[in-house]
């Protein structure tokens, strides 16, 4: 899932460009969203256009983007609206509506093995995470390795990788993970650019770089 | 259909096509500019300032909505890809333009860096460059601007490359760190790639084609998407032949003499286009080497960590992308290769963090570790000099017409030996700066990837191995010139923009001097 992997170009096509536009802007021949209008004031859990979850896997995918980035002092996933994202992603994306389908049967029919007649969402969540941790460990021993050795790993694995980079994904790019939680303070109009001070960074700099 | 006749006619409004442009308008000469894009408003039409949520895809869109132009392959529109260069500006050295010389490999430019130096200092006087004076034997340094003070992760990058006797100066960049009359100082919003609304960063639409049209020598003609050069029996382009892009009305256009300025795979697509029975190959391809020589710069690509800034607070420390540079340091090193490679690194954009969705983990460490690694992340991708070979050239793809019914341009590049030792050797020497800055390495490029487009029509003394001769001018065709980044004969490591505009200048030049004689 690097940025500078081969398997690029081949990234969902709507975030087809999430990181890498400003290395290569002119390399991606994706720029889908060229026409997409604004939606400054749209409300972030609000199911924009076209829908690929029903109601039940909408909340299984909630579950897990939550779980993924859970409310701290900060909101967690839900709250940033990241369940509505990875269904505007996966209405879009055949392959993965593939991944996504097989997936969410695979976690019903665990939970239905743990409790007979359980969903997924109907798990405590210890049982929650008992199922998801194997899977996401799998995910990141794959996260190195080729994008031929990661479509190798098995299916309950790349559902578990889609929905966790689908989560990032709409998490740090919502106003809740960006600015709220990382604390992102760009696009702002500066006199001068200042030299680097280490006392802005607080205590955390362990050692100043004197050159 | 009896059309006016222009001295010269330009395809393209780029950082080739709009020098060139604007220096034969100040020198009087009728030119008339044909854009295959939509004018652009810089101020007002891209979405230089939006955020990720403003958009249900979290995509940010080049353009705003309802604005055409600026599609990834052909960016159409006033002022080409200069609207959205990050506008490193670096001279090419005598050793770029005669590595041959040194080792043998690829092919020497027709013109020595003395030909070329009078008119980087005049194009950096012109657009306004910042940098350092680093007095390096393979950098020359030129007329700057004040630098932009490094960055803390700059810093640290310098230190380590220090332990290594590499050095690290500060980036070289066509924006402006102090305000002239018609264009403020940069603000340091970090967004420069996506337009540069108040136009600190050069481009060609608002420092070169706006103040030319005032001139009134120069016309302007948008949406215009050419699809052929005639010729007429004396072996001269006689026509330039276009259609609207919205209507597609077909027209055409006359000059005295044509430029050609559509950005690497274009031009060279265009003259292909162009057959003849007197140039069944395409125009001006008498010596076959049309297409051929593509050598475009070879990258790999790293995302890291800098240690010392994890944990600490986020700070507003985009600048305006990348504030230093390394450049090629292997010319003085023993290795197995010609050519070499310089890094760009730290040109990040803290707007999107796609690089959290491979960070390890869940849960609530995985949250604290994306916010704790957030101020640290860095991009770091060197660039290397390619040398030509008969598997890397450009062609028009067979089968596969664009939009518009025109065959697509295709590019072909495959890595010789020598060019895979280099590469192999960038990731060592790349791996070793990194470690020694004690910068951890969070993923790194599998494969070699191109960017920067240049060659296939390449400048020569010889008209059996080259296109062009030393003023850009066809062999074949005594009324035709190509100034983009096709016409190098070899690439450096360095960014071929300023080169391209020097050679524009120069060009532009040449041409007012045979217009002001009567030679056309």
């Amino acid at each position: 899932m690097s940025a500078y992997s081969s398997n690029r170009r081949s990234l969902l096509k709507i975030i087809g460009a999430i990181g890498t536009t400003c290395a290569y802007p002119f390399a991606s021949d994706e720029l889908l969203a060229q026409s997409e209008a604004r939606h400054e004031h749209a409300p972030p859990q609000s199911r924009v256009g076209s829908r690929f979850l029903n109601n039940a896997d909408f909340e299984t995918i909630s579950r897990i983007s939550e779980l993924l980035i859970p409310a701290t002092d900060t909101p967690g996933a839900i709250e940033a609206g990241v369940p509505a994202y990875i269904d505007f992603v996966l209405a879009r994306n055949t392959d993965e509506q593939l991944v996504a389908a097989d997936g969410l049967r695979w976690l019903d029919a665990e939970a239905d093995r743990l409790a007979a007649g359980s969903r997924f969402t109907d798990l405590t969540e210890a049982q929650q995470l008992a199922i998801l941790q194997p899977l996401c460990d799998a995910a990141d021993a794959a996260a190195s390795a080729d994008a031929q050795a990661r479509l190798r790993q098995p299916r309950n694995v790349q559902f578990f990788a889609l929905v966790k980079g689908l989560t990032a994904d709409g998490y740090y790019t919502s106003r809740i993970g960006l600015i709220d939680e990382l604390g992102y303070k760009g696009n702002k109009v500066r006199a001068a650019f200042p030299a680097c001070n280490n006392s802005e960074r607080g205590d955390g700099v362990r050692s100043p770089s004197k050159v | 259909m009896p059309g006016k006749v222009y001295d010269v006619v330009v395809i393209g409004s780029g950082a080739g096509g709009g020098t060139l442009s604007a220096h034969l308008a100040q020198r009087g000469a009728d030119v008339l500019v044909l854009e295959g894009g939509p004018k652009v408003e810089t101020r007002t039409d891209f979405n230089t300032h939006a955020l990720p949520f403003e958009f249900p895809s979290r995509h940010i869109p080049v353009m705003k909505p309802g604005k055409p132009g600026f599609d990834g392959e052909r960016s159409r529109g006033l002022g080409g890809k200069t609207m959205l260069w990050n506008a490193v500006a670096l001279r090419f050295s005598q050793r770029d333009f005669k590595g041959r010389q040194h080792d043998g490999a690829g092919q020497d430019w027709p013109i020595d860096y003395q030909d070329l130096a009078p008119y980087y200092e005049r194009i950096e006087r012109e657009v306004g460059v910042c940098g350092n004076y680093d007095h390096l034997p393979d950098l020359p340094d030129g007329v700057f601007l004040p630098p932009v003070p490094m960055k803390c992760s700059d810093l640290a990058i310098k230190k380590g490359a220090a332990t290594l006797g590499i050095e690290v100066i500060h980036v070289r960049k066509a924006t402006l760190t102090k305000a002239r009359s018609s264009r403020p100082a940069c603000h340091f919003c970090g967004n420069c790639m996506s337009g540069c609304d108040v136009v600190a960063k050069y481009n060609s639409a608002d420092v070169h084609m706006y103040p030319a049209l005032k001139t009134g020598k120069l016309t302007l003609r948008q949406n215009s998407i050419v699809y052929e050069l005639a010729t007429s029996d004396e072996a001269l382009v006689k026509e330039v032949r276009y259609f609207d892009r919205e209507t597609r009305a077909q027209n055409v256009a006359r000059g005295r003499i044509v430029v050609i300025a559509c950005a690497c795979a274009q031009s060279v697509a265009l003259l292909l286009m162009s057959k003849s029975s007197r140039f069944p190959a395409g125009l001006g391809n008498s010596s076959g080497q049309l297409g051929k020589n593509f050598i475009p710069h070879i990258t790999a690509g790293y995302e890291v960590f800098v240690e010392e800034l994890i944990g600490t607070p986020a700070v507003n420390d985009e600048g305006f992308l990348d504030h230093a540079y390394i450049p090629s340091f292997m010319h003085a090193r023993q290795r197995d290769y010609p050519r070499s490679f310089g890094v760009q690194f730290g040109y990040q954009n803290y707007r999107t963090v796609g690089w959290a969705r491979s960070m390890p983990g869940m849960g609530k460490a995985y949250k604290e570790s994306i916010k704790s690694h957030y101020p640290a992340y860095i991009t770091f991708t060197p660039y290397q000099e390619m040398l030509p070979n008969a598997e890397s050239y450009i062609d028009l793809d067979p089968s596969r017409v664009d939009e518009y019914g025109l065959p697509r341009a295709r590019r072909h590049w495959k890595l010789s030996d020598s060019d895979m030792r280099l590469h192999q050797d960038l990731k060592v020497w790349s791996r070793a700066i990194l470690d020694a800055s004690k910068a951890r390495i969070h993923s790194e490029s599998s494969e070699p990837e191109t960017n920067h487009e240049i060659g296939g029509c390449r400048m020569g003394a010889d008209p059996n191995t080259s296109v062009l001769d030393k003023f850009c001018r066809s062999h074949d065709v005594p009324n035709l010139y190509v100034v983009d980044a096709s016409v190098f004969p070899s690439a450096s490591e360095k960014n071929p923009t300023l080169t391209i505009m020097a050679l524009a200048a120069r060009t532009a030049g040449h041409i007012a001097d045979r217009v002001q004689k009567g030679e056309v």
